[in-house]
């Protein structure tokens, strides 16, 4: 039997059995019986992506498989096979939501089933700045199952995105080990469809980050091709069934690494026979040309960035600090060449082997650095770093910053022989290693003392004091250059992010000084200055450089831009934005969700199907992405009337934002406790007649504004 | 069909040199269009081969009225006879090219005109041939090989030392057949003995020494001069150049190289790259110098050099009818005589540098290794000199220029393959990732296209449809010669465009390894790299030559070297599709032999296929691939 032969039978038997499928659910239900998946604008997201036909019900599910049908041919060609293998995915795909059917809940722990577009979204900014280097697509399970979790492990190590399908789950899940979203390892489903959930994923991306028209199934292949690094490892047997799989997946760039032999074929650095299954990892890194950061910390437990969302939970905590009940604070210092002695590690006070189990300990951390290029600008950048660095170490879990930090270390962190000085290790290896161009020379002190620790706090609060009064003097006018910022071309190809002082980029992962500090540290990298010159409508934000700006790194895409309006050539989005802002057209205001909220908005969207329609690089007047702090700057939508237009966000969201924009509400419009008057989602969610009830009877501001200049 | 948009269309080169057939009625030009018109129709006896000349009593024709000559020949002695002359024509041809090559790696010395680049290449090649080279001076090492190489032309016993390249099988299947060649000059002077009045009439014999002769060119001559070019020369890398008549430039002085034999053309691109001769050009007024080539001599510098191909061997004409041709540089091998006075129709300078092709109308400057480089110099002077006898009332040279990347040597494919190999699973070296891609169906198989143009054929018409065809069926295409500038001038060597249009496997192939999906080999000499190619594919693979899903394929072939090419290509294993008849239709014996499934088949396992139908040319191309993976269970 040839390579395409097995494509073309795993293909067939998918196809029967969907058409049985379909017309089994028909008969239960009727053809006009809604399809969907939960949390998806672009529902079923392959088949959208592929056709540029959205499947609603089940009706025109049974229509689709006239067209998968068409694509079946059956020429000894690789297109045939690349085709069949696409039309067998797209069968998968059909199956699963079948299974959604009705309102049903299909999976249960540990299969997580279909993925949200916010799981899409969040993956934005760590593939882009490749903390997420890549995404291992785990089949089958080895015949030894401790082989299969040392797999998932090995690529969890590297920070690489781990999804199981079949057995893989069974055995890391048996295994105790961790599994979901928050540690980069994703159970799909026992069944060996599931696994068009993690395409499902790369298909979104597509749409999401590179504006892929969908249909355009030549540029969606394109894209993943060339920028989603994505790989496939399965485990033998491999039935037609995978096979066919395998072809759609090698179809849209994701090399097949397998220990299959039996009626198996080899392509070079696409299907991959490795025998030795310890090396799976090595030769799929190397088959999809996957390039780590590598970041060698002498510690005793794993570093990578995919324990960055892990949790320690109470019982599983040796010590704790708590900034919220003691002295804690976390701090960069620059200081002078001869102050600091490089890759000096001073712990003191007690070690943890000298403290009691289940403390809660004063703890300090102080970071000096020196540098010829070093700006005391920085030290805020690095600082800010501190939480994504101290979560990466396996057992650690870091939240808050400054002097309001937790950080708690596990028993099993303990046992291996963890250290507070291994903190100081990561720090100061970290430090070293993302900020080598401006850092010449580290040293780090952690304090483990109470009594020194409440002095020192007084002058790190201080110098956060000093630091804020800094910025809150740092406006849009008060400095002559704004910077770029690209870095999500890698997956969005003509997006460009302008920063400015007041409006952060909108993934919310860099500020001004953020890219300022990324110029230095990469003079040709994503961010680049451009000087305020050619001002041309200062109320919109409008400057002949921006536009110069935009048009060269959009490689002509943009040709305008404005900094401070919603309507006039608002800032594209890559994809990635930490919330989404549209026009309520009732109340003259703006509704604003975010990615944590899934639900429904008053605009009768979804988060999903505000951000489809942006996102891109595409402008998209009446909605915007921007990053959560942009909120409360005086410039947001300053063009329309400012932050006063807000009129919906959710509740979790108005928590978050509340005390920098009531101060925000006060300043420019009088008022006090404005997020009050702004509706949330206990409040209403789609009915615009009961938005306009609340927004009167709390006197919002937007009320006795302008409408809006469309 | 798909639209290969950006490609340079037959009707778009047509209609460039229909512009320059004006300009030749202007001056008064004669050109191969017309004298097609004047030779037209042909002899039929000397089309089907069945015209004899070797004696005084003829000559005789033979018909059905007169079956046999008067010595008593059958046609199919005849036809065999003169099938056989052509081979060995060829065969002396190619191979005292490479005669001429082991004569300049002789002169080679240190700092000399001509050195060794490849050293690497050379000591492999000792090795290979049992020859010691520990704590040898490189140059000691590079005469003592010529000298070996040399008495391979005429050594009184034993083989071809090349044969040993060839797999086992290969080798057993040469000697039961009795084939294996033996000294070169001696096969062809057998052949001319076999033929000679009076000597073999028996068809079979006839072809096999044409196999015999063809051998000691593909497997001897051909290869000597191939490796050793690139020992002198270096061993080509992919690099990239531009092909079509628009390659030459109007403001520069223009130089164009014709001919086979790359040792003056490797002077003259150094001498025009020379600053003192870069100032002479700008002191007559011109911007700069532009080397440029037609034909093989054009192929063995683009290879090595990036050396823009300005066309192919129906083009030789046209270069000099754009009047913006300051000097036509020719060595040996498929020059038109017809070049002499269409010169003299220009201020061009027609000049001619082997005693082996002497022309009327052309200024003679003996080429040797000793002076080649004060030759080399003197002839770009001369170039230069011209500029200024322009007539720019009769330049017109048409915009038609494409991007092609060049320089697929089997060492360059091997470097190549080696990028898509995985270093945790796979050896490097090999030639496996190509099998891996042809035994799992990505890739069909693989068809050599070669071979001259010919104006039986609307010139490029055969070589760019049939390679359209093959890629867009998943079929990659090697190819040398005039086949291979075809290709380049179509655009079907661009490294970005081409791939666009073939077939979803060979388009993926080409994305990952970086290649265009027709890979240029070379020269007509460097038909040998596709012999080596073939026997590293069915060694790595484990299966015989014949096995291998490759066909060969010489559609618009001409002359008597691709004949000697045929029978080599044949012979190891590989069958082999022609456009253009080899003057054998007269005998139904030799075209059986040659042709049919017990003849030479049978004595190594491939046969030709003729057929003046390119289209259905090409299905059967495709088929016999096909049939190759069936067989295989692939």
């Amino acid at each position: 039997m040839t390579l395409f032969d097995r494509v073309f039978g795993g293909n067939d038997y998918n196809y029967e059995r969907t058409v049985a499928a379909i017309d089994a659910a028909i008969a239960q239900y009727g053809e006009s019986e809604p399809v969907s998946f939960p949390g998806t604008a672009y529902s079923l997201p392959c088949y959208y992506g592929v056709t540029g036909v959205k499947i609603t019900n089940l009706g025109e599910m049974k229509a689709a498989m006239a067209t998968i049908k068409a694509n079946m041919t059956r020429s000894p060609r690789l297109q045939d096979a690349f085709d069949s293998g696409i039309a067998s995915a797209l069968c998968a795909e059909f199956l699963e939501a079948l299974k959604y059917l009705h309102g049903a809940e299909p999976y249960a722990e540990p299969e997580m089933g279909h993925l949200t577009d916010a799981f899409v979204r969040n993956l934005g900014v760590p593939l882009v700045t490749g903390d997420i280097p890549g995404v291992a697509v785990i089949i089958g399970g080895a015949e030894d199952p401790a082989e299969t979790v040392a797999l998932a492990k090995s690529y969890q190590a590297q920070g690489i995105l781990v999804t199981l399908t079949g057995d893989s789950i069974k055995h890391c899940h048996e295994a105790g080990m961790k599994l979901g979203e928050n540690v980069r390892v994703v159970p799909l489903g026992y069944e060996m469809q599931s696994v068009i959930h993690v395409v499902s994923v790369a298909v979104r991306a597509a749409l999401i980050f590179g504006n892929i028209t969908p249909g355009d199934f030549k540029a969606l292949a394109k894209y993943t091709m060339d920028r989603v690094k994505a790989f496939v490892n399965a485990y033998k047997p491999l039935s037609d069934e995978i096979v066919s799989y395998g072809a759609g997946a090698i179809c849209l760039g994701f090399p097949v690494v397998s220990n299959e032999t039996e009626n198996m074929f080899r392509v070079p650095m696409s299907l991959i026979q490795q025998l030795d299954t310890s090396k799976w990892n090595a030769t799929s890194l190397e088959a999809r040309q996957i390039k780590l950061k590598i970041t060698n910390i002498d510690i005793p437990v794993a570093f990578a960035t995919a324990f960055e969302g892990e949790i320690i939970r109470r019982g599983d905590m040796q010590v704790e600090v708590d900034g919220s009940r003691v002295d804690c604070f976390e701090l960069v210092q620059t200081k002078e060449a001869s102050e600091v002695e490089d890759h000096k590690i001073e712990v003191i006070g007690p070690e943890i082997d000298e403290i009691p189990v289940g403390s809660k300990i004063s703890l300090s951390y102080t970071v000096d650095v020196a540098g010829k290029a070093m700006q005391p600008d920085f030290e805020s950048v690095m600082e800010r770093k501190f939480h994504s660095w101290i979560n990466c170490i396996e057992g650690v879990m870091h939240t808050g910053q400054r002097d309001m930090i937790r950080v708690r270390i596990s028993k099993a962190d303990f046992e291996a022989g963890f250290k507070f000085a291994h903190i100081g290790e990561v720090l100061y290896a970290k430090v070293k290693s993302e900020f080598d161009a401006v850092v010449d020379k580290c040293q780090v002190k952690i304090v483990v003392d109470a009594e020194q620790n409440k002095e020192l706090r007084a002058h790190a609060n201080e110098v956060f004091n000093a630091r804020d009064a800094r910025l809150a003097s740092m406006t849009d006018e008060s400095v002559n250059e704004f910077y770029t910022c690209i870095m999500c071309q890698a997956f969005s190809p003509s997006h460009v992010c302008i920063v400015t002082p007041e409006r952060l980029g909108l993934c919310g992962a860099v500020s001004w000084l953020d890219a300022k500090a990324t110029k230095e540290l990469d003079p040709n990298g994503p961010c680049q200055p451009i000087v305020k010159e050619g001002c041309l409508d200062e109320h919109l934000g409008r400057y002949e450089s921006m536009d110069a700006a935009v048009n060269k790194y959009s490689q002509g895409a943009l040709e305008h831009v404005t900094l401070y309006s919603l309507f006039q050539d608002p800032m594209t989005s890559c994809g990635c934005f930490e919330c989404i802002c549209g026009v309520e057209p009732c109340s003259m205001g703006v509704v604003i969700t975010c990615r944590e909220h899934a639900g429904m908005t008053p605009l009768g969207m979804t988060f999903s199907e505000m951000a489809s329609m942006t996102g891109g690089g595409v402008q998209t007047p009446g909605f915007m992405g921007h990053g959560k702090h942009f909120i409360s700057s005086k410039k947001f939508i300053a063009a329309e009337g400012g932050p006063g237009r807000i009129v919906w966000m959710p509740k979790m969201l108005k928590d978050q934002m509340r005390e920098r924009l009531d101060a925000t509400a006060l300043e420019m419009y009088g008022v006090e406790n404005f997020t009050d008057m702004i509706a949330d989602e206990t409040i209403c969610t789609e009915d615009p007649e009961q938005l306009l009830e609340y927004l009167g009877n709390a006197g919002h501001p937007v009320l006795s504004m302008e409408p809006f200049d469309m | 069909m798909k639209d290969w948009a950006f490609t340079t269309t037959i009707e778009e080169m047509e209609a460039a040199t229909n512009s320059l057939l004006e300009t030749a009625q202007k001056v008064g030009a004669d050109t191969w269009q017309q004298r097609v018109k004047n030779q037209t129709p042909h002899c039929g006896f000397g089309e089907a081969g069945t015209c004899c000349r070797i004696c005084s009593m003829g000559p005789c024709r033979i018909t059905k009225k007169a079956p046999r000559g008067i010595c008593g020949c059958d046609v199919h002695g005849i036809v065999a006879r003169n099938y056989l002359m052509f081979t060995a024509g060829g065969a002396a041809t190619h191979s005292d090219h490479g005669r001429e090559i082991m004569h300049t790696l002789h002169q080679t010395r240190e700092g000399g005109n001509y050195q060794v680049k490849d050293p690497e290449k050379l000591i492999r090649i000792a090795k290979e041939w049992g020859v010691e080279t520990e704590g040898k001076d490189i140059y000691a090492l590079a005469h003592e090989m010529a000298e070996i190489g040399l008495l391979e032309y005429g050594k009184p016993f034993g083989t071809q030392r090349f044969l040993k390249r060839a797999p086992e099988h290969t080798q057993e299947l040469w000697a039961k057949a009795e084939i294996e060649p033996r000294a070169i000059d001696r096969e062809v002077s057998t052949a001319m003995h076999m033929t000679h009045m009076g000597c073999s009439s028996l068809a079979e014999a006839l072809i096999r020494q044409a196999l015999r002769a063809g051998l000691s060119d593909g497997w001897g001559g051909s290869m000597m001069g191939t490796e050793f070019s690139d020992v002198m020369f270096g061993t080509p890398r992919p690099i990239d150049t531009t092909a079509n008549i628009g390659v030459m430039e109007k403001d520069n002085v223009n130089i164009v190289v014709h001919g086979h034999d790359p040792s003056l053309s490797e002077m003259i691109v150094y001498y025009a790259n020379d600053p003192e001769m870069i100032a002479l050009a700008k002191s007559v007024g011109a911007k700069g110098i532009t080397i440029s080539g037609v034909c093989c001599t054009s192929n063995e510098v683009t290879m090595r050099h990036g050396i823009p191909m300005a066309g192919n061997y129906l083009n030789q004409e046209n270069v000099v009818l754009t009047g913006a041709c300051e000097a036509i540089v020719v060595d040996v091998q498929c020059i038109f005589p017809a070049l002499g006075p269409l010169s003299k129709c220009f201020h061009t300078k027609f000049i001619t540098t082997s005693p082996i092709a002497r022309i009327p109308d052309s200024e003679f400057i003996q080429f040797s290794a000793e002076t080649a480089g004060e030759s080399a110099k003197a002839i770009v002077k001369m170039a230069i000199e011209n500029f200024p006898n322009r007539n720019n009332e009769l330049v017109n040279i048409p915009n038609q220029k494409q991007n092609a990347r060049v320089g697929y040597s089997v060492e360059a494919i091997k470097k190549v393959l080696d990028g898509v190999a995985n270093s945790q699973v796979d050896e490097f070296g090999t030639t496996k990732p190509l099998i891996e891609c042809v035994h799992s169906g990505v890739l069909r198989g693989a068809v050599a296209m070669v071979g001259c143009n010919n104006p039986k054929v609307r010139p490029d018409t055969a070589h760019i449809g049939l390679m359209k065809k093959m890629l867009e069926n998943d079929i990659i295409v090697i190819t040398t010669g005039c086949s291979a500038q075809a290709a380049a001038k179509a655009g079907l060597m661009d490294p970005v465009q081409a791939k666009e249009y073939c077939g979803a496997g060979l388009k993926r192939v080409c994305e990952l390894a970086g290649i265009p999906p027709v890979l240029h080999m070379g020269s007509c000499v460097d038909i040998s790299r596709m012999m080596i190619l073939a026997a590293d594919i069915a060694k790595d693979w484990g299966i015989n030559i014949s096995q291998v899903p490759v066909v060969g394929c010489a559609p618009e072939w001409m002359s008597e070297k691709a004949v000697s090419i045929g029978n080599y290509v044949v012979a190891t294993g590989i069958e082999t599709f022609l456009g253009v008849d080899p003057y054998s239709k007269g005998s139904e014996e030799v075209t059986r032999l040659l042709q049919g499934e017990d003849g030479i088949k049978e004595w190594v396992e491939a046969k030709f296929v003729v057929d003046t139908d390119i289209d259905s040319l090409g299905d059967k191309m495709i088929a016999c691939i096909e049939a190759k993976r069936a067989a295989l269970g692939i």
